[in-house]
C-alpha cells in the first residue's frame, strides 16, 4: 500500500496534472505566476502554466479536442489516440492528452493531418464496435456516436466484416447496479482508472492483450464500491450502463431538473431526469466544492424507492386499530381536535432525516404558537449536555474543499467512506496527490486508503489531548489539521464527552501550530435535515419529546428506531407526516402524506452549513401535499394561523430565524468557536473513558438502506443481498 | 271470380286472416305487431336453444325473406346479438343450409354464445396493462 | 589458436589502460587526423569482444578469465562514472537493441543530483524479435561479459543494482546467467565491495513470462514490478521514474556486454571500427534462405552482400536468386535485391535504404519463397503480441492480419514496428501483391463460370 502511494505520488509529481482543482490552485499560485509558457493553438496565442497538456491548452483556447480515454479527474492513459493533433516540427501527430506543452509550440487542431489521424482512429474504433445504437442505452449521449458524427469518416472501408465478423466479448456480471455489454467496450480504461484511483477498489482491470484485451473483474465478482455508479457516466460508450435504468428511457425524452441529494448530509448536486411525472434517473452535477462530479450509489439508485411504499392519502386510525384512508378535511380536523385538547406544552415534535427547512420552520412556529417548546431531532442516545447552541459546534466549519489544503485529517468515529462517500473520495484524492496523513479513532474500517488507526475508545482521545499517545507528536506537528467528528457519535452514548474532548483537542491544535484562520473542528453530519434543524433551534435530544406527559407527538418524517410506542403514554396521539410508509407511519394514529425531495422546491442545509435547494421534478402522488403547506393548513384549523402562505414568504421567515438561509449555494462561516469550547467545558460530564465508540456502518451492506426512501428501494435491497452473497 | 279469389280484395283479406291465424289469433298478432312492428307469415325453419324462432318466406324480397322472432323470454329486450353465430350465418345469407340441416361443428373448447352485454352490469371495461407508477403503502394490521 | 590471441589482446588492453588515463582529447585529435575508412570488415580476430560466441570453450568464470574478462575491472570501477561515460562516448557506441540511441549520452542522463532514491540499471534480455538471436549467444556462452558489463555500466550511472530481465523461454540461458552471477558473487566481483573497489553492486536475474511487448523498455519495467507488461506513457521517462519509481536506464544485453571491453581497450579502439556515427563491431544474425545461417561478430558498416556471402555461405541458389532481405529483425521493412547489392549494414546506411538496422537480424528470402506468406506470418506474430492499450495498434494490427490473410501511431513503437514489414512489402513488392489480386480474381471468375 505504501509502495503504491509512493509511486503514485511520484507519478503525479512529474506527470502533467489534470485540471487543478481549487485546492491545488491555491497552494501552487505562487510558483505558477513566475514562468508561463506561450503556445499557439491554431495560430491563437495562449499563455499557460508549465506542465499543462496540449489538450488543456486547447481547451483554454476554446478548441475542444475529441477524446475517449482522457478524463479531467483521472490519470492520463493516452491509449485511445482520439486526441491526436498535429504539432509543428513533430514527425508524427501527438496524443494531446499526454503531451506537455513546450514554449512556442504550434498546434494545429484542424489541419488535414489531425483530421486524418482522428478519422483513422475513429475508423479503427468502429471496426469492432457493434452497430446496435438503436437498442443501446447510451444512444443519444454516447461519445462514440457524437464523435463519429463530428470527426469520423463518411463511409466504411471495412467490408471484410461480412466474412470475419466483429469481435464479440462475453458480458460480465459486476453486481445489481452496473450492466455490462462488453462487446461495446472500446478499452479506454476510464472505469479501471476510476475504480483504482477514485473509488479505491482494485476490482476492475484488464485481462488479455491485443484484440483480446477485456475489461473485467477477472473472476466474476461484485464491483463492491459505494461509488460504483459513476463508471456509468464515465463510460464513453454503452459498455457500462445502469442496470435499473436499462431500456427505460432515452436521454432526449428526459426533462432535466437540477436538484440536491438528501441521502447523506453532503448535499451532493444532482440532476434529476424526469419523464411524464416520473423520476427516471439521477446523475451527478458538477460542484467543485462538494461532490466534484461523483455521487454515491445510494443517491443515484435509490430512486425506485420513490414510487413504492408511498403515503398517497391521509389516514386515520379506526376504533378497531386499522389505519384507514380518509380525506384531508377529516384528517386535519381530527389532528386539530387532538392538538387543541392536549393543551399547551403537551405537544412535542420530532423531525426526521429527510425534512426540508421550510417545513422545519413551519412546524417550529406552529408549536411555538401552541405554547410548546419541545422540538427535537431524532437522536438515538440523546444527551442533554451536548452543546448545539452555536453553529460552530455542529457544522463542518472548514468546508469539504479544505481537505485539499489539509495535511492531517483525524476522523473521530463512524465510517466516513459510507457516511459521506464523496467526502471520502476527496480525502482519498488528497491522500494520493498531497502529503495528507489520515488517522481514525473508533472502530477500524476500510477507508480505501492507508490510515493510522489510533484506538477505539474515548481514552485514545484523552491520551491525544494530554500528549501521552504515541501519535500525539505527529498530530501536533500538523500545520493544517482537520478533526472530523461523526455526527452520529455526538448523538451516541458518550456524545457530549466526545464533543468536549474533540473541541479541546481542536482548540489545542489551532493554538499550537495551525495557521491563522484555519478551522480545525468539523462535524460530519449524516442526515440531510440535521444542520437546518439545529439552525432552527431544534434540540438534539429526543428524550424530552418521549415523556409520559406528551399527549400529542408530531413526527415530521421521523422514521428511525428511536421512537418507541412503549416510551409514551398509552393515550398519546401520534401524528406522522411524511412521504413513506415506514417505521414512523406504522406507529401513528394519524398519517398526513407529504412530498419527498424530488417533489418539492425545498431548502436543505448540508453538513458545511451550505443552504441549497431541491427543485420539483414530479408532483406529490395522490393526495400528498408539500409538507410546509400541510402544517400551515393545520395551524389555521387549530386557530394559530402561520403568517406565511407562499414559498417566498416561508423563506423570508427562514431568513428571519437564521440568516444562514439567505444565500443559496454559499457556505456560511460559523463564528464563536472559542465560546463553543468554553460552553462545552461548563457542561461537560465525566464518565468512563474505556467505552468503545460505536459504529453502525461496518461494511457496504449497512450503507444501502439508511432512510425511508432507500429502505423502500428494491434496487438497494438487491445491493445488500449482492454484498452479502459476495463471498 | 277466380281472379277476385286470387288477386282481388278477397284474396287480400284471406291473406290477412291467414297471417293472423299463423300468428296465433288476433291478440297474439297485436302483441307480435307491437313487438316487431310487422306481421309476417312464413315457413318455420328452426328454433335455437335460446328459444328464438327462424322463419323464411321467399315471397318477400331478398333481405326480408328470412327473419327471427326472438324468444318470449326476452320480451321487449331483444337484440341482434342474441342470434347465435350459426343462425346468424343463415340469416345474413352467408349460407343457404340452416343449422337444422347441417349442425355446426361442436368442439369442447367452444364456449356458449353470449349476447352483447353493453349497458349492463356485465359490460366489458378496459383496464390498464401498465404498472402503477406509484404504489401506496398498505398499513399493517394492528398488533394485538 | 584462440588462446594465443587472447593473451595477445590482454597485453594490448593493459597498455591501453595505462595510456588512456591521460587524455581523451589526444585520441580525438588522432582520430581527426586519420583518414576516414572506406572498407569495412572482415573483423580482425584480435578485435573480437565475444570470443566464445560459439560455445567451444568454457563459459564459466575460469574460462572467462582466461579469455581476459574481469581483468582489471577494479581499476575501471575506480576510475569512476565520468571516465567510463567519456570512454563510451568516445567509442561512439550506439544502443544495440534497435533504436540506436547513443549509449554514452543515455548513460549521462543518470548524472543527476542525488535525491535519495537509488538508481537502477535494467538489462533488456527479453530478446523476442523474430530473427534475432544475438543476446542469447552472449548469455549462454559468454555470460561473464554481461555480468561484468552490468558492473561497469552500473558504475557509469551510479546504479545501486542491475536487473537482468531475461526472456522466459530462455531457460538454459537464464540458468547459465545465474551460474555466472553466483560465480561472480563468490569471487567478490559483484555484491558488497565489488572487485574490492568499495562500490556495492548487486545483479539480479528476473525471468519474464514470454511477451514480446516486454522488450519495450517501459513495459519491461512494468513487468519487472510485477504488473501487466504493458507500456507506460512517456514522459516521465525511465531516467526520471523507472523501476520501483527510481531513476532507471534500460539497456540491451549487447550494449552492456561490450562496455568492459571498450573501457579496457579504449573508446578510440572501438571507434576505429565502422563508419562515422556507426562505430564498433556488432553481432549479426543471418537466417532464412542462406546456405549457412549463423550469428557472427562483424565490423559495423560491412556491406550486406559481403556479410551474407562470407559468413552465411551465400543465398541458396546464388546471389541472383535473392528476392529481398529483412535487414534488422522482423519489424524492419523488407528491402529488395537492388538495395541489397550495395547497402552497408549500419544505422545510417539502412535508413538511406528506407529500412532500419534494428537488431541486425538479417532474414534472407530467395525467389522460391512466397513473400506475401512470409510477411503475413510476421503479422500473425504482431497481432498475437499487441498489448491492446492503444486503439490503432489493437484494432489496426488485427485488421492488417485479416487483410494479409486474404491476400499508425501509439504509446510504444509496436504499432509502428508491426506496420513496417507491410509497408516494406507494399513499397517494394507491389507488383507481386497486384499479381496476387489478379490471380484471385481470375480464379474467382473461373469458379463462377464453372
Amino acid at each position: 500500500m505504501l509502495g503504491y502511494r509512493f509511486l503514485s505520488k511520484l507519478k503525479h509529481v512529474l506527470r502533467p496534472r489534470p485540471t487543478p482543482s481549487v485546492g491545488f490552485a491555491r497552494s501552487q499560485e505562487a510558483q505558477a505566476v513566475a514562468n508561463k509558457l506561450e503556445v499557439f493553438i491554431d495560430d491563437q496565442k495562449v499563455v499557460v502554466d508549465p506542465g499543462t497538456t496540449v489538450l488543456q491548452a486547447c481547451a483554454m483556447a476554446g478548441v475542444e479536442i475529441p477524446r475517449f480515454c482522457y478524463h479531467d479527474r483521472l490519470s492520463v492513459a493516452g491509449n485511445c489516440r482520439m486526441c491526436l493533433v498535429e504539432v509543428e516540427k513533430s514527425p508524427k501527430p501527438v496524443a494531446s492528452c499526454a503531451m506537455p506543452v513546450m514554449n512556442g509550440m504550434r498546434v494545429k487542431t484542424d489541419s488535414p493531418v489531425s483530421r486524418k489521424a482522428r478519422e483513422g482512429v475513429m475508423e479503427f474504433l468502429l471496426v469492432n464496435h457493434p452497430l446496435d445504437c438503436p437498442i443501446c442505452d447510451q444512444g443519444g449521449e454516447c461519445d462514440l456516436q457524437d464523435q463519429s458524427m463530428a470527426f469520423g469518416g463518411d463511409k466504411s472501408r471495412f467490408v471484410d466484416n461480412e466474412y470475419t465478423g466483429k469481435r464479440a466479448v462475453e458480458d460480465k456480471d459486476i453486481g445489481p447496479l452496473v450492466k455490462t455489454i462488453m462487446t461495446r467496450c472500446i478499452q479506454c480504461t476510464r472505469c479501471v482508472r476510476f475504480a483504482s484511483e477514485v473509488a479505491g477498489v482494485e476490482d476492475l482491470g484488464t485481462t488479455g492483450r491485443g484484440n483480446d484485451m477485456q475489461i473485467g473483474t477477472y473472476v466474476e465478482k461484485l464491483f463492491a464500491s459505494e461509488l460504483s455508479g459513476n463508471v456509468i457516466d464515465l463510460c464513453p460508450v454503452g459498455a457500462l450502463t445502469g442496470k435499473p435504468y436499462a431500456f427505460t428511457s432515452r436521454p432526449w425524452e428526459l426533462r432535466r431538473v437540477e436538484s440536491i441529494d438528501v441521502m447523506d448530509a453532503c448535499g451532493s448536486n444532482i440532476t434529476i431526469g424526469m419523464r411524464s411525472g416520473e423520476v427516471m434517473r439521477i446523475v451527478p452535477r458538477v460542484n467543485e466544492e462538494i461532490n466534484e462530479e461523483w455521487i454515491c450509489d445510494k443517491a443515484r439508485f435509490a430512486i425506485d424507492g420513490l414510487s413504492v411504499q408511498r403515503l398517497t392519502s391521509p389516514m386515520v386510525k379506526s376504533p378497531e386499530g386499522y389505519l384507514e384512508n380518509c380525506d384531508w378535511e377529516d384528517a386535519l380536523f381530527c389532528a386539530a381536535e387532538k392538538i387543541t385538547r392536549a393543551g399547551a406544552g403537551n405537544v412535542a415534535a420530532v423531525a426526521g432525516s429527510l425534512v426540508d427547512a421550510e417545513s422545519l420552520v413551519a412546524l417550529r412556529d406552529f408549536l411555538h404558537r401552541l405554547g410548546s417548546e419541545t422540538l427535537t431531532v431524532n437522536s438515538e442516545h440523546p444527551s442533554d449536555h451536548l452543546v448545539n447552541d452555536l453553529r460552530a459546534s455542529y457544522i463542518f466549519n472548514s468546508g469539504i474543499v479544505s481537505v485539499e489544503d489539509a495535511d492531517h485529517v483525524l476522523f473521530i468515529g463512524g465510517n466516513p467512506r459510507l457516511d459521506a462517500p464523496v467526502l471520502n473520495a476527496r480525502v482519498r484524492k488528497c491522500w494520493i496527490h498531497n502529503e495528507l496523513e489520515v488517522s481514525l479513532i473508533g472502530q477500524d474500517v476500510d477507508l480505501t486508503y492507508h490510515h493510522n488507526h489510533l484506538g477505539e475508545t474515548l481514552s485514545t482521545l484523552e491520551q491525544l489531548l494530554d500528549g501521552s499517545h504515541a501519535f500525539a507528536k505527529t498530530m501536533y506537528a500538523a500545520k493544517r489539521p482537520l478533526i472530523i467528528v461523526n455526527g452520529k457519535i455526538l448523538c451516541g452514548e458518550n456524545g457530549s464527552r466526545v464533543q468536549d474532548l474533540a473541541l479541546k483537542l481542536a482548540n489545542k491544535l489551532s493554538q499550537q501550530h495551525a495557521e491563522d484562520g484555519w478551522n480545525v473542528y468539523n462535524v460530519l453530519q449524516t442526515e440531510a435535515s440535521r444542520v437546518a434543524a439545529l439552525d432552527l433551534g431544534y434540540k438534539s435530544s429526543s428524550k424530552s419529546a418521549l415523556t409520559k406527559q406528551t399527549k400529542v407527538l408530531y413526527l415530521l418524517g421521523a422514521d428511525d428506531e428511536v421512537i418507541n410506542r412503549a416510551d409514551l403514554a398509552d393515550d398519546c396521539f401520534i401524528i406522522y407526516q411524511g412521504h413513506h410508509g415506514d417505521r414512523g407511519a406504522a406507529i401513528a394514529d394519524l398519517v398526513l402524506p407529504g412530498a419527498c425531495y424530488t417533489e418539492k422546491n425545498a431548502t436543505y442545509v448540508n453538513t458545511e452549513g451550505r443552504a441549497q435547494q431541491t427543485r420539483q421534478a414530479a408532483t406529490p402522488p395522490g393526495l400528498a401535499r408539500e409538507d410546509w403547506k400541510i402544517i400551515r393548513a393545520l395551524s389555521e384549523i387549530c386557530g394559530v394561523t402561520l403568517p406565511y402562505s407562499s414559498l417566498s414568504t416561508a423563506r423570508q421567515r427562514l431568513c428571519e430565524v437564521s440568516p444562514s438561509f439567505s444565500r443559496y449555494g454559499d457556505q456560511e462561516e460559523a463564528l464563536f468557536f472559542q465560546q463553543v469550547v468554553s460552553l462545552s467545558e461548563d457542561s461537560s460530564e465525566s464518565g468512563a473513558t474505556n467505552e468503545k465508540l460505536t459504529n453502525d456502518m461496518k461494511d457496504l451492506s449497512h450503507f444501502y438502506m439508511t432512510n425511508s426512501i432507500s429502505r423502500a428501494s428494491r434496487t438497494m435491497a438487491k445491493c445488500v443481498q449482492a454484498f452479502k452473497d459476495k463471498d | 271470380m277466380a281472379k277476385i279469389a286470387t288477386e282481388g280484395i278477397l284474396a287480400k283479406l284471406k291473406k290477412v286472416k291467414d297471417i293472423v291465424k299463423f300468428n296465433g289469433g288476433v291478440w297474439n298478432s297485436i302483441v307480435t305487431l307491437y313487438r316487431t312492428d310487422e306481421l309476417k307469415q312464413g315457413e318455420l325453419v328452426g328454433e335455437d336453444k335460446y328459444g328464438n324462432k327462424y322463419y323464411r318466406n321467399d315471397e318477400h324480397i331478398m333481405g326480408r325473406n328470412k327473419w327471427v322472432v326472438y324468444s318470449d323470454k326476452v320480451g321487449m329486450n331483444y337484440d341482434g346479438s342474441q342470434v347465435p353465430a350459426e343462425w346468424h350465418r343463415w340469416l345474413s345469407d352467408m349460407t343457404d343450409t340452416p343449422p337444422t340441416v347441417k349442425p355446426p361443428l361442436q368442439h369442447r373448447w367452444m364456449i356458449d354464445h353470449i349476447e352483447n352485454k353493453t349497458g349492463t352490469q356485465q359490460r366489458y371495461v378496459p383496464y390498464s396493462t401498465t404498472r402503477a407508477k406509484i404504489q401506496s403503502w398498505q398499513p399493517p394490521a394492528p398488533s394485538k | 589458436m584462440t588462446v594465443q590471441f587472447i593473451s595477445l589482446s590482454v597485453g594490448s588492453q593493459t597498455a591501453r589502460l595505462a595510456t588512456l588515463t591521460t587524455s581523451s582529447n589526444l585520441s580525438a585529435a588522432e582520430a581527426e587526423k586519420k583518414p576516414e575508412k572506406t572498407k569495412f570488415g572482415p573483423l580482425k580476430d584480435e578485435d573480437r569482444i565475444f570470443t566464445n560466441l560459439y560455445g567451444r570453450h568454457d563459459w564459466k568464470l575460469k574460462g572467462a578469465m582466461s579469455r581476459g574478462q574481469w581483468y582489471k575491472t577494479k581499476e575501471i570501477v575506480l576510475k569512476g562514472p565520468e571516465w567510463i561515460q567519456g570512454e563510451v562516448k568516445e567509442s561512439g557506441l550506439r544502443g544495440r537493441g534497435g533504436a540506436g540511441f547513443p549509449t554514452g549520452l543515455k548513460w549521462s542522463f543518470m548524472n543527476k543530483p542525488d535525491d535519495g532514491r537509488p538508481k537502477y540499471l535494467v538489462v533488456n534480455a527479453d530478446e523476442g524479435e523474430p530473427g534475432t538471436c544475438k543476446d542469447r549467444e552472449i548469455m549462454r556462452h559468454d555470460p561473464h561479459t554481461l555480468v561484468e558489463g552490468c558492473l561497469v555500466a552500473g558504475r557509469a550511472m551510479g546504479a545501486r543494482a542491475a536487473y537482468i530481465y531475461i526472456r522466459g523461454e530462455f531457460y538454459n540461458e537464464a540458468s547459465n546467467m545465474q551460474v555466472a552471477i553466483n560465480e561472480a558473487y563468490k569471487a567478490g566481483f559483484i555484491g558488497k565491495d565489488a572487485c574490492g573497489s568499495g562500490y556495492d553492486f548487486d545483479v539480479y536475474l528476473h525471468r519474464g513470462a514470454g511477451a514480446y511487448i516486454c522488450g519495450e523498455e517501459t513495459a519491461l519495467i512494468e513487468s519487472l514490478e510485477g504488473k501487466q507488461g504493458k507500456p507506460r506513457l512517456k514522459p516521465p521517462f525511465p531516467a526520471d521514474i523507472g523501476v520501483f519509481g527510481c531513476p532507471t536506464t534500460v539497456a540491451n544485453v549487447e550494449t552492456v556486454a561490450v562496455a568492459p571491453a571498450i573501457c579496457r581497450r579504449g573508446g578510440s579502439w572501438f571507434a576505429s571500427m565502422g563508419r562515422e556515427r556507426n562505430r564498433g563491431q556488432k553481432l549479426f544474425n543471418i537466417s532464412g534462405q542462406v546456405n549457412n545461417p549463423c550469428t557472427v561478430e562483424e565490423e559495423m558498416s560491412i556491406p550486406l552482400k559481403e556479410l551474407i556471402e562470407r559468413h552465411a555461405g551465400g543465398v541458396i541458389g546464388g546471389w541472383d536468386n535473392l528476392l529481398g532481405v529483412i535487414p534488422g529483425g522482423s519489424s524492419t521493412p523488407v528491402i529488395p535485391k537492388s538495395s541489397c547489392d550495395t547497402v552497408l549494414m549500419d544505422f545510417d546506411g539502412l535508413v538511406e535504404a528506407q529500412t532500419s538496422l534494428g537488431t541486425a537480424a538479417v532474414i534472407v528470402m530467395n525467389k522460391q519463397c512466397d513473400i506475401v506468406r512470409c510477411i503475413s506470418r510476421l503479422i500473425d506474430f504482431y497481432k498475437h503480441e499487441s498489448c491492446g492499450q492503444c486503439t490503432p495498434c489493437r484494432e489496426g494490427v488485427s485488421w492488417m492480419m485479416k487483410v494479409m490473410h486474404r491476400f499508425s501511431h501509439t504509446i510504444c513503437a509496436l504499432g509502428d514496428g508491426a506496420a513496417w514489414p507491410v509497408q516494406g512489402l507494399i513499397r517494394h513488392f507491389r507488383p507481386v501483391l497486384e499479381q496476387r489480386m489478379r490471380d484471385f480474381e481470375a480464379k474467382q471468375t473461373q469458379a463462377e463460370a464453372s
